[in-house]
């Protein structure tokens, strides 16, 4: 479908000067998709720059503001790189996946059962500890995942330094420094998630290794039962922790089968390479 | 395929999956949500430990910091709070008059003689002339002549202090009054979006937790003066209120006056919710959290070209399209006449009593009945039904048709015989702060609450206050005089 | 003329009084039976609670739950035994199948419905239990499952007693009362009974809630004077009734005394968080956590609003603004705080 006419933004046309001119490979496609090769959930904590970041990428005009909160609910965008057509939904923030307001259940079961086959985990680089609280919950659910580093330029101005090797190692994950108001990285961000969606990359993300004890001896009961019956699931300690926490969205998606297929994407490898797992 | 498998093998081992957790689930001691983000935060902090390092002196945002102890501080927080909002106001309605006189004079002036020659040229009977350039394109061209300056400077400004980061500090500042009125301090936030368009704002709400408070919000939002209203308030403050007093000091009352409105609208916020939360929404206010960003500097060319593409000319568009439909129902019910008056003049005669009651007159109520899709279209609906019931043809080309505003003198000029008095100016800005929502906010209503019973308080209550408060303005005012 | 009237007024009456669903004898008998069950739900209760808790339940003892007359409970334990609910064993009242698996659903109900009180309503904390008592009548069974699905299928109700699970055993009440409590010994709270009302409407006023740790440091027959949530309390001996307790491990009980709350934190102090207090809960003990009010958290006071109310925390690098009634809810330590 590669006739399809970019947006008015497209072919890099509106941005000269910044650096995703350098991402040649990049065509901005708006809202203009009826078709596509991969689907990419935009995530993270609330005014870590997620809405900036699908501008860059789509060349829509999401709206932005300094305030927690802007995004309420999804919305979605595309764009083309290498040859492939990608289709990114930008999420409302969500501090957790375990909560229970109503914009951050769009994110959570959009991330959960919306069948994503990678997720982009936008990070705040001045208040890393508290985001990656949801990064590693997103780890938990999916492996394929992409961590952005945004807002580098304000870390640096608080003389703080991340070490993004460091971090992507001990993730498992693509773990990318970007400055998204400035561009800065978002060529980066494209390649790896490229690189993920292919499959070119292959994550080994973190889980957690201490559980805690109070509900370990539960926990591993469960999660033997339940690869007994799912032996492809990628993330059954997740699933089994919801489950004993009463969440009626795996419940459901449990008992209609969901479980095996949408949204626990590792079991399948996506859409687009649904066959494969056979 | 595995799924297909486990869905073929149907009920039991889910069943059986769900049995165990739920036999697990009794045993647990403690809370399980709690253990787990524990756990997850621990991990947290190893891992960011080792991937950040930070300077050995800490380098404080000390910057930030004395900012937002002034912001928020006991002495000057509202009183800043009070000097942004009026200083924005005052820099749209002084900066607004300019353009507007230009624009009007370019499509009034000079184009819609134009189409009004080339329309005898190609020779349209007198009726189809009058519809499309009298009726549809004077009514168009009048809205964006009104319209356009105003917000293209409003909107930047406001998206410049949304930049800054200066919005949650209001809602930090203004929670303790929401907080005594049963609210949630977030409430603020969806009614700053509600300054921008009502229906943003009501879904906006979706950032408050609790049910309870998120209806409270969704109901007192349409308080929050929008687009549609902004212009109303601005154009009459600016004719009727700003010449009250001498030139120099006009453009200040004018904004005085509109930013007394606009908080008259935050007063009755706070009131509603008080009220509600006493007696249908009954209830205990439940969790309240609100993050505060850092300052950041505001893009501001940014935010001039995305307010003016989307906010502006999306506003304006919205404006046109009911403006159409809108120009051409005046026009006609100006045109067609039943037993020697025209439509217009029936109705208007009809609601003419209640409307001198609550001192308006028929001309505005019956411009609030058309303009119910779209508050943009009260002021030319107002102008033309003025010059069709004044009869002063002398401004325009008769009936129904909308004249040029050569000078805010003119449009003095033109209500004062259309019987208006300060009174109905005062009042026009208080009905036009309090009426109901437009069509689509009312949608947008029963979208996010779903129920027809809330959102038909969410129209009704208003409108009522609405009658209730221009009523006892009038009584009053002429007690007085 | 007045024949015709007279015809359409008596058939107007006729039809008031008789109409199958509307009419005055339809209403009347609905509400009866209506009455009739919940008595003889209510009956049921007290049956399985006496039996859990090794007591014999008795004709008298319905009679007084209920508040009826002893023929009345006669005749209401017959009508029950007529419909296979219970069985007079020589004399021995004794819940059977049906009796038990309905006396637990109406139990597991009205736990499950105050549970949703508290987590997901403004309802005051006093009104619940009677809400809760006229709804356990209502509700079926597969509605009270969708409830406990959307409360996230909650092990325990707000007073602090399990919610049994269907097919399960009622739990025996746990510990002592407050006052048969040792002194200086630390317990915590498992569970405040909710009858009489006034009772525990007093005792929630205070902020007395179940999960709390307690010490009691004076008993006498005119009150008794304990530590709880950082400072003193003093009930009479009946209040304190309705409080039953558990022992702790001496380890639990050591930092008791110097509790402090994240609401007395002043401006430019640090602490650190030792967790939150068992008042906090539902979403509301979850948005919190997800925040990262986490115990080990170092916290400090940023600013205060105007009106004296939100405060603004700095926690793990953000702002976080919290009112007051928060605050209080998150135990902090501030001697063994860390510098931000
Ligand atoms: N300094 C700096 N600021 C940034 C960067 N990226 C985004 N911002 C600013 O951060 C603020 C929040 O950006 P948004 O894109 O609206 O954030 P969001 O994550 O979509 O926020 P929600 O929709 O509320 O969840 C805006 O003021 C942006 O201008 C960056 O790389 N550096
Ligand atoms: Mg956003």
């Amino acid at each position: 479908m590669s006739e399809t006419n970019p947006m008015p933004n497209g072919a890099g046309t509106a941005c000269g000067s910044c650096s995703l001119n350098r991402a040649a490979n990049l065509k901005r496609l708006g809202v203009t998709m009826d078709d596509w090769d991969y689907v990419v959930a935009l995530a993270g904590n609330p005014n870590v720059g997620k809405s900036t970041v699908f501008n860059s990428l789509t060349g829509l005009r999401q709206h932005t503001g300094n305030w927690p909160g802007k995004t309420v609910s999804r919305a979605e965008g595309g764009f083309e790189f290498a040859g492939k057509r990608f289709k990114l939904v930008d999420l409302p923030g969500t501090y957790s996946l375990l909560s229970t307001s109503l914009d951050e259940e769009i994110a959570r079961d959009f991330i959960l059962f919306g069948r994503p086959d990678v997720t982009l985990v936008l990070v705040d680089a001045t208040r890393l500890e508290r985001n990656l609280n949801l990064v590693l919950q997103v780890l938990e659910i999916t492996d394929r995942a992409v961590v952005c580093v945004n807002m580098v330029d304000e870390a640096r101005r608080h003389g703080m330094t991340v070490d993004d090797r460091q971090l992507a190692r001990d993730l498992g994950v693509p773990v990318i420094p970007a400055a998204a108001r400035f561009g800065r990285g978002i060529p980066e961000v494209l390649q790896a998630i490229s690189d993920v969606a292919t499959g070119k990359f292959e994550c080994r993300p973190h889980r957690l290794h201490n559980e805690p004890p109070a509900i370990r001896r539960s926990l591993n009961e469960l999660v033997t039962r339940i690869q007994d019956m799912y032996p492809d699931l990628p993330n059954a300690r997740w699933v089994a922790m919801r489950l004993l926490a009463g969440d009626d969205h795996v419940h459901a998606a449990l008992r209609n089968g969901d479980l095996g297929s949408a949204g626990m994407h590792g079991a399948t490898g996506g859409r687009t390479e649904s066959g494969r797992a056979v | 395929m595995n799924a297909d498998q486990a869905d073929a093998g149907a009920e039991s081992p889910a069943e059986d999956i769900l049995r165990t957790a739920q036999r697990l689930r009794q045993g647990i001691t403690g809370d399980l949500h709690e253990y787990w983000v524990e756990a997850i935060y621990a991990d947290a902090a190893r891992i960011a430990d080792r991937a950040v390092s930070r300077p050995e002196k800490k380098a404080r945002p000390t910057w930030d910091r004395t900012i937002d102890r002034i912001v928020t501080s006991r002495l000057w927080g509202f009183p800043i709070m009070a000097v942004l909002f009026t200083g924005m106001f005052w820099i749209t309605i002084s900066g607004a008059n300019i353009p507007s006189g230009w624009i009007s004079n370019l499509l009034i002036d000079r184009i819609c003689p134009l189409l009004r020659q080339s329309a005898d040229a190609v020779g349209f009977p007198w009726w189809l002339k009058g519809l499309l350039v009298d009726g549809i394109y004077l009514c168009t061209a009048w809205i964006i002549a009104v319209m356009l300056p105003p917000m293209a400077i409003f909107f930047p400004l406001f998206t410049i202090l949304e930049d800054y980061g200066y919005l949650p500090r209001v809602a930090f500042n203004l929670d303790n009054l929401f907080r005594k009125a049963g609210a949630h301090g977030k409430q603020s936030m969806s009614m700053m979006m509600g300054f921008g368009c009502n229906s943003a704002g009501v879904v906006a709400t979706r950032i408050i937790d609790s049910p309870r408070e998120r209806l409270i919000a969704i109901l007192t939002n349409n308080f929050a003066l929008c687009n549609g209203r902004w212009p109303t308030q601005f154009l009459i403050a600016s004719v009727f209120i700003g010449s009250l007093v001498p030139a120099y000091l006009a453009g200040f009352v004018a904004a005085a006056s509109v930013t007394g409105i606009a908080m008259l609208g935050v007063a009755a916020t706070f009131v509603i919710s008080w009220l509600l939360s006493r007696s249908v929404l009954k209830g205990e206010v439940s969790t309240f959290s609100l993050e505060l960003p850092p300052y950041r500097p505001p893009r501001i060319w940014q935010a001039i070209y995305t307010s003016l593409l989307d906010r502006t000319l999306f506003v304006l568009w919205r404006a046109i399209v009911f403006a159409v439909p809108a120009g051409a129902v005046i026009w006609l019910s100006a045109n067609l006449s039943i037993g020697g008056q025209s439509i217009a003049e029936h109705f208007v005669n009809l609601l003419n009593p209640i409307g001198l009651l609550i001192g308006l007159n028929g001309v505005i109520l019956f411009a609030y009945v058309v303009a119910i899709p779209a508050n943009e279209i009260v002021i030319p609906t107002i102008l033309m039904l003025t010059v069709l019931t004044t009869g002063s043809t002398a401004m325009g080309q008769g009936a129904g048709v909308l004249f040029e505003i050569q000078s805010e003198g003119a449009l003095r000029e033109l209500l004062h015989s259309g019987g208006w008095t300060l009174l109905t100016a005062v009042n026009l800005m208080l009905f036009s702060l309090l009426h109901n929502p437009c069509s689509t906010t009312i949608y947008t209503i029963y979208r996010e609450t779903g129920s027809a019973r809330w959102t038909a308080i969410a129209t009704l209550l208003p409108l009522a206050m609405g009658f209730a408060v221009t009523f006892t303005v009038a009584a009053i005012w002429r007690m007085f005089t | 003329m007045e024949n015709v009237s007279l015809v359409i007024l008596a058939s107007l009456t006729a039809a008031l009084v008789l109409l199958p669903k509307w009419g005055l004898i339809a209403r009347w008998r609905e509400s009866r039976r209506m009455t009739e069950k919940c008595r003889r739900e209510d009956a049921l209760k007290y049956i399985l609670k006496r039996e859990v808790n090794g007591q014999t339940p008795t004709l008298n003892g319905v009679a007084g739950a209920l508040e009826i007359h002893s023929n009345k409970a006669a005749e209401l334990l017959s009508e029950m035994e007529r419909r296979g609910l219970i069985s007079f064993d020589c004399g021995q009242l004794r819940l059977r199948h049906a009796g038990r698996e309905l006396a637990l659903h109406v139990i597991r109900a009205h736990r499950l419905w105050e549970s949703y009180l508290a987590d997901q309503t403004g309802v005051e904390e006093a009104k619940w239990h009677h809400l809760a008592e006229r709804k356990e009548h209502l509700m079926t069974p597969d509605e009270a499952e969708e409830l406990s699905a959307r409360l996230g299928h909650p092990v325990r109700d707000p007073h602090g007693d399990a919610i049994p699970t269907v097919g399960e055993e009622l739990a025996a009440d746990a510990g002592q009362s407050l006052n048969s409590a040792p002194l200086n010994a630390v317990m915590q709270i498992e569970h405040i009974e909710d009858e009489p009302e006034t009772v525990y409407a007093q005792l929630s006023a205070v902020g007395i809630r179940p999960g709390m740790r307690v010490c009691v440091f004076e008993k006498s027959p005119e009150r008794i004077r304990f530590w709880a949530d950082g400072q003193e309390h003093v009930l009479a001996p009946i209040l304190a009734h309705n409080i039953s307790v558990i022992p702790l491990p001496e380890s639990a009980g050591q930092d008791l005394f110097d509790e402090e709350f994240l609401a007395g934190l002043k401006p430019g102090q640090n602490a650190r968080i030792l967790g939150l207090t068992t008042a906090c809960r539902g979403a509301e003990r979850r948005r919190l956590l997800d925040l990262g009010f986490v115990p080990g958290t170092s916290i400090e006071v940023e600013m205060v609003s105007p009106g004296g109310d939100p405060t603004a925390y700095r926690v793990r690098g953000t702002l976080i603004a919290l009112r007051r009634e928060q605050a209080r809810l998150i135990r902090i330590s501030t001697s063994e705080a860390q510098p931000l």
